[in-house]
């Protein structure tokens, strides 16, 4: 993002055409209602679920004295790792000034402020008592990593909203002449949270800083969340845990999944809103790339963190791989390790792959398989404690997570989507300005 | 897998080595019997004991879980286990080999038989005997009390026993005494176990080094072996004859498993520095929001 902003673009014919193309989808549609219909009904039987386990606890859960950590704290890692894309697109590679990322780096943001949003809910639905949730602040540990863990997803939200509004401000000025398709109210939201834009280069001068500085803060923001978040596990001594190497491992698998819901959501953006010529198939064949790229650094954190252990099999260590590698989560750990790393990673590096049909169908291998690997790292593990309880029931030793449960994890998976909906439906979702300021350069070259 | 298959191998040879070494149980201990009748209350309590001491290795009765030791735990139910008479099994109990504890200070006599009768329970032809009374008759005694002290000079802990023989309560002689100092997580055996003289009293040498609490207590309690024929009769007391110790509690200084109040210094800086520094440059976006809004609201005046 340059700091310096040529308003010339303001002036040239070309950014009607381009708000328009952009335009056209915002507003109220059938689709949508059709859409937001089905997230709402299928939401209201997850909230059912919900209100079961909110008056009955945990029991109507799978969670046990064994595994007190399930697919709740799965969902949990899931969401924040999937959130991490934000800083990765728009921040690390913004920076570098890589052109290309421009018209992807809002999808990116939206991505990360729904997973974000959420990923504290999903941290209350593993709550037996969910109305304690003041306590955590009232009474934490400064010493406890979950203490540091809301710290900093709270600020990543928080960055990540800013990184998602500040470069929309100038959007919402620009759009807000050509919504007489939208609804009243739309036009007057836009209307405030525009806050008097009228694109002075002091205003321009005043957003560049602030986004400069957000850009730049959300890096150690993102790498702290991750890292605390692997800590919640690291910091233990339990085998599958006891790693040096969790918080690298959960940045560069978090990088993965990210990546994968980006090209998700920007192949539903291109086809459902034809914007193919601002999503264009260079775009798709750059993101392939980059997943290729952070595939390969977390296959090699993969590699790491089984083969050290594996190679001196320490008892507890050695009963948790076997588990793993042939035991009772072998077909999940390989479906997940195949179908979402090493395969994916072979067919990216063919062209055609990198297409934007192939790379829609791998990357929603890559996520759901994003899902699974944080199963096989939250559950395993547990079923092996160093000290086993006796004389208890079979089934408090076991874990089978419940429909009930399968529910909620639904619901928060639903109210992602219905965020991302919302923000991709109500507001421009690529940054018209910085569309047309790029066009404002390219045509002012060809002229000299 | 292939080394899996080796250890296995290895395991079973080695097994095969030992179990061919037969555990010889004395004659005389061979014989041995309860002095009470095996009931559901023995059992109960044998049950409860059997989990908290001998689970852990032998595994869940006629389940055949037990753990993987050299030589392998006999299961409870099988034949080899139910083979032995009640006093092998006593014998084995208190003497212990290899990866089997001796339980002679850790179980009384009482408790042993206990726990042989609820293994017995696996065992649906047993049919028990039990010790005939005349036996146990000549050595036994009412209302047995035990009185420790503390002899300065020599440093020594001296148990006095008496009891109720013959209907006289006189002086007890010839009973085994042990003696625990009570440590955090069971009790320490103080000396060799004693015999009592003719005088009902036994002395045992007291270490010169032993802990006791802040002002030197420590709580000794004395017990008789023979527990079947005397009663389950216990002293319990404290004595001023430990070296005083003070242990600072684990929560007196900063530390990560403390208090909020008594967190790191490091942590407490490293935290707090990042929180501000991030919602100081959040605060301030903030406010620039605010200042381009004031600046688009001067430009309609130029
Ligand atoms: C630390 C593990 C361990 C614990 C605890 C333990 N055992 Fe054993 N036990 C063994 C092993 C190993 C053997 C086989 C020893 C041998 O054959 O040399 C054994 C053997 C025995 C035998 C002899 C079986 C035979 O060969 O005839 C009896 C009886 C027995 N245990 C009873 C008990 C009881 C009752 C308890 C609890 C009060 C107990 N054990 C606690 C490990 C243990």
């Amino acid at each position: 993002m340059a700091s310096e902003v040529n308003t010339d673009f303001l002036h040239n014919k070309k950014l009607d055409s381009i708000a328009a193309d952009i335009l056209r989808p915002v507003g109220i549609t059938q689709g949508f209602i059709v859409w937001m219909g089905f997230l709402g009904i299928s939401l209201l039987a997850c909230i059912y679920a919900y209100y079961i386990q909110f008056d009955k606890g945990l029991i109507v859960t799978g969670l046990r004295d064994y595994i007190s950590w399930g697919m709740y704290i799965a969902n949990f890692v899931f969401f924040v790792a999937t959130s991490l894309v934000g800083m990765l697109i728009s921040s690390v590679l913004g920076l570098i000034g890589l052109k290309w990322v421009k018209p992807i780096a809002r999808i990116a943001e939206i991505i990360a402020v729904a997973f974000a949003a959420i990923a504290g809910l999903v941290i209350v639905s593993d709550m037996g008592r969910p109305e304690r949730l003041p306590y955590v602040f009232l009474y934490g540990r400064i010493q406890s990593p979950i203490i540091w863990d809301v710290t900093v997803v709270t600020t990543y939200l928080v960055i990540s909203t800013l990184l998602y509004f500040l470069p929309l401000i100038p959007d919402l000025a620009i759009s807000k002449g050509r919504m007489g398709h939208t609804p009243k109210w739309l036009q007057q939201t836009y209307e405030i949270l525009s806050v008097k834009w009228n694109h002075t280069p002091k205003q321009y001068q005043i957003l560049m800083k602030a986004v400069r500085i957000m850009l730049i803060l959300i890096i150690p923001t993102a790498f702290a969340i991750h890292t605390v978040t692997s800590w919640l596990f690291a910091v233990t001594l339990r085998p599958g845990w006891d790693s040096s190497i969790f918080g690298p491992y959960f940045l560069t698998g978090a990088f993965v999944a990210g990546s994968a819901a980006v090209v998700i959501l920007m192949y539903f953006v291109r086809v459902n809103y034809k914007l193919d010529k601002y999503l264009t198939t260079h775009h798709f064949d750059m993101m392939g790339k980059l997943l290729v790229l952070v595939s390969i650094v977390y296959l090699y954190f993969n590699i790491n963190e089984y083969l050290v252990p594996g190679f001196k099999m320490k008892t507890a260590e050695a009963i948790h791989l076997h588990d793993l590698f042939v035991g009772e989560y072998a077909l999940m750990f390989w479906s997940v390790q195949l179908l979402g790393l090493v395969i994916p990673i072979i067919l990216l590096l063919f062209k055609f792959f990198r297409k934007p049909f192939p790379m829609f169908v791998i990357s929603v291998f890559v996520l759901v398989a994003a899902w699974f690997k944080r199963f096989i790292i939250v559950v395993p593990t547990q079923d092996h404690p160093f000290l086993p309880i006796q004389r208890v029931p079979h089934e408090w030793m076991v874990y089978h997570p419940t429909i009930v449960e399968s529910a909620i994890t639904m619901g928060t998976i639903i109210l992602a989507v219905i965020i991302i909906t919302i923000l991709v439906k109500f507001f421009p979702v690529i940054p018209i300005w910085e569309v047309a300021e790029e066009q404002n350069e390219l045509d002012s070259k060809t002229k000299e | 897998m292939i080394k899996r298959y080796f250890s296995l191998l290895l395991i079973v040879l080695i097994s095969l080595r030992l179990s061919a070494q037969v555990w010889v149980v004395p004659a005389e201990n061979e014989t041995r019997k309860s002095p009470f009748a095996f009931d559901d209350a023995s059992r109960k309590a044998g049950s409860d004991l059997y989990y908290t001491n001998c689970k852990s290795c032998h595994g869940e009765p006629g389940k055949n879980n037990a753990i993987p030791l050299v030589p392998p735990p006999p299961d409870m139910a099988s034949a080899k286990m139910q083979g032995n008479s009640d006093g092998a099994m006593q014998y084995k109990l208190i003497s212990g080999r290899g990866p089997m504890p001796s339980f002679k200070n850790t179980l009384s006599a009482t408790d042993l038989w206990r726990v042989i009768s609820f293994v017995r329970s696996f065992n649906p032809s047993y049919k028990q005997e039990i010790a005939s009374a005349s036996a146990a008759a000549g050595t036994s005694a009412q209302n047995v009390k035990i009185v420790l002290s503390w002899l300065k000079e020599t440093n020594q802990v001296q148990a006095s026993i008496s009891g109720v023989k013959d209907k006289v309560n006189q002086p007890l002689a010839g009973a085994e005494v042990k003696l625990f100092a009570k440590r955090y997580f069971g009790y320490l055996l103080v000396d060799e176990p004693r015999t009592t003289d003719a005088l009902g009293k036994a002395v045992f040498n007291f270490p010169k080094d032993l802990p006791g609490d802040s002002t030197g207590y420590v709580q000794l309690v004395a017990s008789l072996t023979n527990d079947v024929a005397f009663g389950e009769t216990k002293a319990d007391t404290s004595l001023v004859i430990g070296v005083p110790t003070y242990r600072p509690p684990l929560t007196e200084k900063r530390a990560m498993w403390n208090v909020v109040s008594k967190a790191p210094i490091w942590l407490l800086l490293s935290y707090t520095i990042a929180v501000f520094g991030a919602w100081g440059f959040i605060i301030y976006v903030l406010l620039q929001i605010r200042a381009i809004y004031r600046a688009g609201g001067r430009k309609e005046n130029d």
